[in-house]
């Protein structure tokens, strides 16, 4: 239908495409690219941000940030938290799935509840983990004592590790509502088929839930792993305890990679030197990125036309 | 026999449901009970769970403590500014990448994807400085700027709601004569109602709830919600306020929570299509 005006409608649209885009690139270009270019380029300075007297340092703040003990035991904190907390809000976030998911009545208000974490705004949730585990007042502290034993610190060394964890598995509910939305997408009469083959609830688990949800866990890996990384406010507010501030350096504890950045850009003023601490974790999160896109494309699933045809390019 | 079974297997099932659900709201409520502590009890060793008498002044004073009604407004200002510019944004970006072929086209829409991966956190020292040399600091010029931009996740949650339209929309809107920007806003925007509305409601909570970049870019006076309860009651000494910071929180985190159990539905389907936390 329309022939001729269906074809100039064609004819017109790249002009249009770009209008409608524009915004996002040209946001794209000057928020995103131009200050990754911006700070690639203060790496190789001594930049301060007040000496008027700086300038072209080479190399030498990578060179520092490779020297630096900081730089390799705040990483080596990222990755034992990446590698616990990944697997595990990505696993629970599964076992809450199928919770909700039976049919027992109520599903709808635990569903709300195991979700509502995520909505708290992380200034209070922080402070909130912050006092359960406080040391004297804490309510950890209170449930110790029931039982006769002593408090503990819990915020002064590795420990604070361990109530960060906790404060971003609270927080499953994401992982909960994007398996929930694998778990309804699984064809009903796949299970069907299973259990008419005689597979119980547990193996059919195993075998047809699992691999039909392996795109949805993947998606969650590639997500979890990258803002896991680049975690950093929780740290801060965690041993801020209401009086966080971006030139504060959080304990030992909960000194990861995000943590060493701020603390060298604004505690410090180093900003050359913060820079490159950037630009590391930028060129791992690329090289991550990549290797993600090259080895599984079903990172791309999503990709489809307008209902019932091709995407036209 | 097996009545028993399912019987007792439906009842396992709620008290694990049931104990978990404690275990989740378990922090709010202690929060809850700092915010009705006396300074002295919530500092007293052994701790006790319940406070002794509710004392519903700390919430008053947190209200005067500092103006937390102006840092109220503020928090609002910014977030419906920035909430309804990116929902706006983003929508035009989704719909270009779900309806208009042009070449460039799969570039962008890797261009899109790949940003996921970058967490405007990689980007903010750097365009804290450059903020800074153009004189944008403590003004809501860089929440403009961002809002104007769009959202990567949002405008990828609007391309597959609009790759999901039936083709017969353009064409009818061809016949018509309709342009593709009247096409966009009489067509297609009506019918995304929801999306635009999980958009929104996200992006409110996001800003909301963020405390770096107002804490970065804006003079505490300035300042939003989360910055003041994140960091302003502190007594004449310098130490924080406990009873207080816990009363503001839960004025602070009130108003999200509200809207998340009123507008449920919208934050789920948001959350799971864009994986965005």
């Amino acid at each position: 239908m329309a022939g001729t005006a269906a074809r100039r409608w064609h004819r017109n649209r790249p002009g249009t495409f770009y209008a409608f885009t524009g915004p996002w690139l040209a946001g794209f270009l000057l928020l995103t690219v131009f200050p990754l270019g911006y700070a690639l380029w203060l790496s190789f300075t001594n930049y301060d941000g007040f000496s008027p007297h700086w300038g072209f340092v080479g190399l030498q703040n990578y060179q520092a940030a490779f020297q630096d003990p900081n730089t390799w035991s705040s990483l080596a904190r990222t990755l034992v938290f990446v590698v616990v907390v990944v697997p595990a809000t990505i696993g629970f976030g599964l076992f809450l799935a199928v919770l909700v998911n039976q049919k027992v009545r109520l599903r709808g208000a635990f569903r709300a509840i195991y979700f509502l974490p995520v909505v708290v705004p992380p200034v209070a949730a922080g402070f909130v983990f912050r006092l359960l585990f406080d040391r004297d007042t804490g309510a950890a502290t209170a449930v110790l004592g029931w039982f006769g034993l002593p408090p503990v610190e819990w915020l002064a060394d590795d420990k604070a590790l361990a109530v960060l964890m906790l404060m971003i598995l609270w927080r499953v509910g994401s992982n909960m509502v994007i398996s929930l939305a694998g778990l309804q997408g699984i064809p009903r009469e796949v299970l069907d088929a299973a259990a008419i083959d005689g597979a119980g609830a547990w193996r059919s688990f195993l075998w047809v839930t699992i691999p039909i949800m392996s795109p949805v866990l993947f998606f969650q890996l590639v997500i979890g792993v990258i803002d896991t990384l680049q975690l950093y406010l929780p740290a801060l507010l965690i041993s801020a305890a209401g009086q966080a501030s971006l030139d504060t350096t959080p304990s030992r504890g909960l000194y990861i990679y995000m943590v060493h950045v701020y603390t060298q850009a604004f505690a410090n003023g180093n900003l050359g030197y913060a820079s490159a601490l950037l630009w590391l974790l930028t060129a791992v999160t690329l090289v991550y990125t990549l290797v993600i896109f090259r080895v599984t494309r079903r990172v791309v699933y999503y990709e489809t036309g307008p209902a019932g045809q091709e995407d036209r390019r | 026999m097996i009545r028993l079974r399912t019987a007792l297997r439906s009842g396992g099932l709620y008290a694990v449901m049931l104990s978990l659900a404690i275990l989740f709201i378990l922090p709010l409520m202690w929060l809850l009970f700092i915010a009705l502590k006396t300074p002295g009890e919530m500092l007293e060793f052994p701790p006790h769970v319940l406070p002794r008498t509710p004392r519903w002044e700390n919430f008053v004073e947190a209200l005067t403590y500092v103006d937390f009604l102006g840092y109220a407004r503020n928090s609002v200002a910014l977030a419906v500014l920035y909430g309804s510019l990116v929902t706006v944004s983003s929508a035009m970006l989704g719909f270009g990448l779900a309806r208009l072929p042009a070449p460039g086209k799969r570039f962008v829409f890797g261009l899109v994807v790949a940003t996921l991966m970058i967490p405007p956190i990689i980007t903010l020292i750097p365009t804290y400085l450059i903020f800074a040399r153009v004189g944008l600091l403590n003004t809501f010029w860089p929440w403009v700027l961002w809002g104007l931009a769009g959202s990567s996740f949002l405008g990828f949650m609007f391309r597959q709601f609009f790759a999901g339209l039936p083709r017969e929309l353009e064409d009818a809107a061809i016949v018509d004569g309709c342009g593709c920007f009247r096409m966009f806003w009489q067509i297609f925007l009506p019918l995304s109602k929801p999306v635009l509305a999980t958009s929104f409601v996200l992006s409110f909570v996001w800003t909301w709830g963020d405390w770096v970049m107002p804490a970065l870019l804006l003079n505490d006076d300035r300042s939003t919600l989360a910055v003041a309860v994140g960091s302003l009651y502190q007594s004449t000494g310098g130490g924080p306020l406990y009873h207080l910071i816990a009363a503001a929180a839960v004025m602070y985190s009130l108003p999200v929570l509200v809207l998340f159990l009123g507008l449920q539905r919208l934050f789920i389907r948001g959350i799971a299509t864009t994986g965005l936390r």
